[in-house]
């Protein structure tokens, strides 16, 4: 009988409720409550989108990436097996590209984790501690839409501009098009408040020179030539930048460099370097060389003793590749000083000015540190064909073709087949989007 | 002394008087004595003994004794009247017809096929032993009506898809809730390197004595939460009372691909690209732009004059061979029995660098304290070792090789291999990295049963399953896209179940044949697991290859995460007059896997069964001897959506070694369980004393709420969100039939036909039923789950020879422009139809038995297609068809033009999709079983040679390398039916030899 009552006992003890222990919490991972009401977590939020932003997807690489195999004609070979990358070489894209998908799908990650910090500044209580995260944020912003339009968007039809965080994702998230002009207004005034916001030195994020940059680039893709010229001389002669002692000393920093402006940081340990994965051999952590220069490139230069014709080196299938990515783990010049210079002497020279200094100047700067003889004289000519040969593989190729006016492979510069795709996957989940003309 | 009696009161009992001594012995009808037949005086089941090897047994019993009753599992229990005389007794036992009164498992719980009212198929040794496979899902494949078994590629750890009437789930888990003995075990894809990995292959195909599979609600609705696609229930062998039996079996075999793709040799290669560059870039220039590509590829060889022409399937590939040694001992007596037993596997897989090795062991033992109290543990422990190679999706898996040109030797003359070819060549990582899992595997189990009456009785069961799995990487120095000195990665992935489960049983007989019987219980099972990982590079030389050498750490993990269910259940079964039977049963389940508005669900089920053949208007009908009409209907859960994924997530990010956090999951408070609800209408009957038997149901599945990661624009800022919406319809019909077709003396032959028919459609989805498109697969309202939504290619055209692409489906206005033409839902990658058929023949001790399976409707979309069949695009190597393309006006193909980079019909479309009906010869034994007037003489109880096979026959329209191949790398994969360079199954053969002492 003693058995049978024990047994009994434990039996009901068993049946006890242990409900408690449902709630079991993620470790790995926080919540909305801690993540967006102390502003140490908004801060973190934003170092989170730079994170974002350093993506191999956008400016981690495949942006230039697309850019220049957008607008090369012969200069490069694709000699990978992704067909993706080619597409945009043959400049025959599909929107079910899925590269094309992933680049929309980040910039717009950027943009919306953005949103998160500017929705939630009210955390914070210091002023000056305010404005920095809000001008990083909003620098971040302007530089995702900019190339979200110009890559995405024609002369009249923009992206979706999208002012606050969405929250609610069960929610409606149907948006349309904006118009190009009111995407360039949203990023202008974005810069703008960035410019007044940021300080002028602020380690490896943005400051207020990096949005200066970005407001030169902006405005001379626009045709706002003065702005450009003006945005670029203040980088120039404030923001403490000089030109690296030789055009290799400007490429493959672990660190910030002398004329870096804004870089994205990559280590062996975060970030990452999608121009090195599809520029560089084996040997330098990359695919082998799935980009590879051809003569037409090296037909460019006007002087042999050009150090950026020979900035090259052979794999073992005898391709050039680009020296400009080599250091696996080296971080991804996003605005350099030389770009600022070529800015403000095509400026100056489109407006027949002066300022800052004068175009040949800045031009010869550039050719002598890379042993190239000075030019007598400076055209506007001249001066694209410096941006070819300073700024090649660095994303400039396709945009200096529409700006310019000028066709590539016989396609009319605003040809609908070198603007991208709106994904398939974005058709497919947004009916209010409509898609490009001639996908 | 070879007759024991085994009772300590029964051989009290021999001292009492008026005792009397039967003597016997227990046969078949054909003679072949019996080991272990029971017998027991009638009326007292406390006096018993069991047949030895001969079938003799020697009982006391009182005087007055009449009638002793002989049972033995798989047969007839027999009443036999003791003879007056003194002579042993003869006794036949006969087959037990429809197998009606085996036990079938049915969770915290057994019942009998014949009382059954669910649908539930049992699988015995028989289907399980002897079949050269490492992974025991494998072996049952084609012999369970509706559970589709497939093993993602031919790799030998392959992942395992099991789907049991298909699929009801579109973005949760459609694999079957496993439980061992009792208790469900660790299922969890640990693998790190992109390829699924089957986390059962610890579990050794020799320790199962019986898998049973609950496929309808009625009786998966006793596990909830988690039952809705379906549980497979694995029972381990167990002692039995009776002689010591020790067991060995020892086999080996040989392996190779069921099937290989030609691509071009040397001079077919040389032929199509240069015209494909010919034709893309003139005559000069195409030749030169083909010469120059032909100089790189064959690294300094005379490629004009055929120096090199590399087969590179046969480098990718190589024989096979797999040995399995398993012994074990059993036995025990009335009290207590036990089994223990020990097995080896090693296996080298078809796939270069692909093998495994398994040791395992089990114990089981279970002991009669007292008439009150038994108790008993199980224990399993296992190791695997398993030498992987790189998922589908990376250039150094084996496979990939054959994008290779044949105009690259694979090897240096100096043996070493090749380093210029035009993608890594895979030979290097075979040679200079390594990538070896362990997975060790603890299950176990301590279990009590207190009879408080003999008709109610507490069970409690306190189970534990550990699954340490870790992984080491070395990559060195000479291997491809190395630019660090060297690479390490380790990983360990240690998962820790426990589950204790506490139930009641009252069972009541009313009278002789009316009974019922409740269950009731809890349940609580509680999961952790524990991940690290580190990884590091800058190594000394390729002499240290442990991470402590590393001389920079690059990355390292660490997470622990959990997971509670805590269930309450309860069952109550009634059979009326061995004819009517009812049955009950509820499950409340709560977890933590699921919002707290959301935590708990109730699943109820209920269903009934008629034995019409008991009637009497039937009882003594000489055509029909059993039919039996049950019906089912309840209520299931699927919670396999992951620990958290109700919740906001912000996880840690590093920038600059500076640390940042980002939202990488928003959040979904509603969100809770896939419910379905299943209803199954089905007919059981014999005739003509069983010969011909079978089942026949039909079954309809609403799954609702279903769990979706509804995908979004990307313009939101996120890409996929987690969300109960959409209803899912899932029906079918399933036929077993089994014949006996002949029985008469020696000769025996059967056959055992099942056919299932399942068709699911999705009868609602998110945002007003908007289509979900994922890659080449679309959800879309009155449509099978990920459907194939493809362009229809419409082949070259006969003037240009342009890809041809049509407008809106087949048969439409064709166009040359891919974005004019419209997707339209093209395949299914699922099949429609599968079904089995297995045969057993025997003569004497001669048996053959083979089983067929066959699948039908599901299409494959071969994504690698667009390299190996784009009419050289590119120059990877191409599938033999390509030489069939468009040269000249007029011809006509569906192979467009070559054009070297012209990517002319190379965008996806049906082009690349296939239908892949096969019927394939699973598996076949021949066997030969020693007689007994040998195995006497050698001292053996018996011995059994046999030559088995698997995979031997295959039937099929695929030309792909095999139509049960699906890529294993991440976004590929099994559901949505793509190929991508993924190796064909492993056909086997093996000869064994089995002998019990």
């Amino acid at each position: 009988m003693k058995t049978r009552n024990l047994s009994l006992y434990i039996a009901l003890l068993m049946f006890c409720s242990c409900e408690s222990r449902l709630d079991v919490e993620p470790t790995l991972s926080i919540s909305d409550e801690v993540a967006l009401k102390s502003p140490e977590n908004v801060k973190k939020l934003l170092i989170g989108t730079y994170e974002i932003n350093g993506d191999a997807y956008s400016y981690g690489g495949y942006l230039q990436i697309f850019s220049d195999l957008l607008g090369y004609d012969n200069y490069v070979s694709w000699n990978g097996t992704f067909s993706e990358p080619r597409e945009a070489l043959t400049k025959n894209m599909f929107s079910n590209n899925s590269l094309i998908q992933e680049i929309w799908n980040n910039l717009f990650k950027v943009v919306s984790q953005s949103n998160l910090v500017l929705d939630h500044l009210d955390v914070f209580v210091d002023d000056a501690e305010r404005s920095v995260v809000e001008g990083e944020a909003r620098f971040l912003r302007a530089m995702n839409y900019f190339d979200l339009v110009r890559m995405f968007g024609t002369e009249v039809n923009g992206v979706p501009i999208r002012q606050t965080a969405v929250t609610d994702f069960g929610g409606i998230l149907e948006i349309k098009r904006n118009s190009t002009a009111e995407v360039y207004a949203f990023i202008q005034d974005d810069i703008a408040k960035a410019i007044s916001l940021l300080p002028e030195e602020n380690g490896e994020f943005a400051d207020k020179y990096a949005a200066l940059a970005l407001q030169a680039r902006v405005n001379l893709y626009v045709g706002k030539f003065a702005e450009a010229r003006d945005a670029a001389n203040a980088v120039i002669e404030q923001g403490g930048n000089v030109l690296s002692p030789s055009f290799a000393d400007a490429f493959n920093l672990d660190v910030d460099g002398a004329e870096d402006i804004f870089m994205m940081q990559v280590t062996s340990q975060s970030g990452e370097n999608q121009l090195i994965q599809m520029y560089a051999s084996e040997e330098n952590g990359g695919r082998g060389g799935d980009i590879s220069i051809n003569q037409e490139f090296l037909d460019i230069f006007d002087d042999d003793n050009d150090e950026r014709k020979h900035f090259y080196y052979e794999n073992p299938a005898a391709n050039l590749l680009s020296s400009k990515y080599t250091n696996q783990f080296g971080n991804v010049p996003i605005f350099r000083l030389a770009e600022m210079l070529l800015i403000r002497a095509e400026t100056n020279i489109r407006l027949n000015t002066f300022i800052g200094s004068a175009p040949l100047d800045d031009v010869n700067a550039l050719r002598q540190r890379s042993n190239a003889a000075p030019l007598p004289t400076v055209t506007l000519e001249d001066v694209l064909w410096e941006r070819q040969r300073e700024l090649a593989f660095e994303g400039f190729a396709i945009y200096d073709l529409k700006r310019t006016q000028s066709s590539v492979q016989g396609l009319p510069y605003n040809s609908p087949k070198l603007v991208l795709p709106i994904p398939r996957s974005e058709m497919d989940a947004n009916p209010l989007m409509e898609q490009n003309e001639g996908y | 002394m070879k007759v024991r009696l085994l009772l300590f009161f029964a051989m009290l009992s021999t001292l009492a008087l008026a005792q009397r001594r039967i003597t016997g012995t227990v046969n078949d009808v054909q003679g072949s004595p019996l080991l272990g037949a029971s017998v027991f005086e009638k009326g007292n089941t406390s006096n018993g003994t069991i047949t030895d090897i001969n079938g003799a047994f020697e009982i006391n019993v009182p005087a007055k004794t009449k009638t002793l009753i002989v049972s033995y599992t798989g047969f007839t229990t027999l009443e036999v009247d003791v003879p007056a005389g003194s002579l042993p007794m003869l006794i036949a036992l006969q087959e037990s017809s429809l197998v009606l009164d085996e036990l079938l498992v049915i969770g915290y719980g057994s019942t009998s096929k014949r009382n059954l009212t669910d649908n539930v198929v049992k699988l015995g040794t028989k289907d399980i032993s002897n079949i050269a496979v490492s992974n025991f899902q494998s072996t049952i494949s084609g012999k369970a009506a509706g559970v589709r078994i497939n093993q993602t590629n031919g790799k030998v750890d392959g992942g395992i898809n099991i789907r049991i009437r298909g699929t009801s789930s579109i973005s949760a888990g459609s694999e079957p809730l496993y439980v061992l003995d009792g208790m469900p075990v660790i299922n969890v894809n640990e693998s790190n390197n992109g390829a699924p990995m089957n986390p059962l292959l610890s579990l050794s195909p020799s320790e199962i004595e019986s898998i049973d599979i609950l496929k309808d609600a009625s009786s998966a609705a006793i596990y909830g939460a988690r039952g809705a696609n379906g549980v497979v229930l694995i029972t381990t062998k167990k002692g039995k009372a009776g002689n010591t039996n020790v067991s060995l079996n020892i086999s080996t075999g040989v392996s190779s691909p069921t099937h290989l793709v030609e691509w071009l040799n040397a001079s077919e290669y040389k032929e199509l690209f240069t015209e494909a560059a010919i034709n893309s870039f003139g005559e000069e220039d195409g030749k030169a732009e083909a010469e120059g590509a032909f100089d790189f590829l064959s690294n300094g060889t005379d490629w004009q004059n055929g120096a090199v022409d590399t087969d590179w399937n046969k480098i990718a590939f190589r024989d096979g061979s797999q040995s399995d040694i398993d012994l074990s001992v059993s036995g025990g007596d009335l009290k207590t029995q036990y089994y223990f037993g020990g097995a080896l596997n090693k296996t080298k897989g078809i796939l270069v660098g692909n093998d495994l090795k398994r040791m395992s062991a089990r114990m089981n033992v279970k002991h009669q304290l007292n008439s009150k109290v038994s108790a008993g543990m199980n224990l399993g422990i296992s190791k695997t070792i398993i030498d992987r190679v790189d998922n589908d999706n990376s250039f150094t898996s084996p496979l990939q090789s054959i994008a290779q040109s044949p105009l690259s030797p694979a090897y240096n003359d100096d043996g070493s291999p090749n380093a210029n070819t035009l993608y890594a060549n895979f030979l290097l990582e075979d040679l200079y990295a390594s990538y070896t899992t362990n997975l060790r595997r603890i299950t176990g189990k301590i279990f009590a049963e207190y009879n408080f009456t003999e008709k109610f009785k507490f069970n409690s069961d306190l189970g534990y399953d550990m699954s340490d799995q870790t992984e080491d990487q070395y990559r060195g120095t000479q291997t491809p896209f190395m630019s660090t000195n060297g690479y390490a990665y380790n990983s360990s992935a240690k998962s820790e179940n426990y589950i204790w489960s506490n139930y009641f049983t009252y069972k009541n007989d009313i009278s002789d044949n009316t009974n019922f019987t409740v269950v009731a219980g809890q349940e609580f099972n509680n999961s952790d697991r524990l991940f690290n990982s580190v990884t590091g590079t800058q190594f000394p030389s390729d002499n240290f290859t442990t991470i402590s050498s590393a001389a920079e750490i690059t990355a390292g993990k660490g997470d622990n995460s959990r997971y509670n269910f805590l269930s309450y259940f309860g069952r109550a079964t009634l059979n009326l007059k061995d004819k009517y039977f009812v049955k009950a049963s509820i499950r409340r389940d709560g977890s933590s896997r699921f919002g707290s508005n959301q935590r708990y669900g109730i699943f109820p089920a209920v269903s009934l069964g008629w034995l019409v053949s008991e009637e009497s208007f039937l009882k003594d009908n000489s055509t029909i001897s059993f039919l039996k009409i049950r019906g089912s209907y309840g209520q299931l859960g699927n919670s396999e959506i992951g620990n958290f994924a109700s919740r906001t997530l912000y996880n840690g990010v590093s920038y600059n070694k500076i640390s940042g956090i980002v939202l990488t999951q928003p959040g979904n408070n509603d969100l809770t369980w896939e419910k379905s609800r299943q209803l199954d209408l089905g007919i059981e009957f014999g005739i003509l004393k069983d010969r011909l038997s079978g089942e026949i149901d039909f079954y309809k599945k609403d799954t609702d709420g279903l769990l979706f990661k509804v995908p979004l624009p990307g313009s939101s800022g996120q890409t996929v969100f987690n969300k109960n919406i959409g209803t899912l319809e899932s029906k079918g019909i399933e036929i077993v039939l089994n014949s006996k077709n002949l029985s008469s003396g020696y000769t025996r032959w059967s056959t055992s036909v099942n056919l299932a028919n399942n068709n699911n459609k999705i009868t609602s989805l998110p945002n007003n039923n908007a289509d979900i498109i994922v890659g080449e697969n679309i959800n879309q309202v009155g449509q099978a789950v990920s459907s194939f939504y493809l362009v229809e290619f419409a082949g070259a055209d006969p003037a240009n020879g342009d890809a041809l692409y049509y407008k809106d489906g087949l048969g439409s206005e064709t166009t040359n422009d891919y974005s004019e033409a419209n997707r339209v839902i093209a395949g299914n990658p699922q099949p429609t139809w599968i079904a089995g058929l297995t045969n057993e023949v025997s003569y004497k001790g001669i048996a053959l038995t083979f089983t067929f399976v066959g699948e039908w409707g599901a299409s494959i979309y071969n994504g690698g297609g667009v390299y190996q069949s784009s009419n050289a695009d590119f120059f990877d190597n191409q599938d033999k068809e390509q030489l069939n393309r468009w040269q000249k006006a007029g011809d006509i193909t569906n192979v467009p033009q070559a054009r070297l980079y012209g990517q002319n019909g190379t965008a996806q479309s049906t082009r690349y999709l296939q239908k892949a009906d096969f019927i394939r010869l699973r598996n076949i034994m021949l066997s030969y079983d020693l007689p007994q007037s040998i195995t006497n003489k050698i001292k053996l109880g018996s011995a059994r040679l046999y030559i088995s096979g698997v995979n031997l026959l295959t039937f099929t329209s695929y030309t792909g390398y095999d139509p049960e191949a699906r890529a294993d790398a991440s976004g590929y994969g099994f559901d949505n039916g793509w190929n991508f360079y993924s190796a064909p199954q492993a056909k086997t053969t093996s000869v064994g030899l089995n002998v019990n002492f």
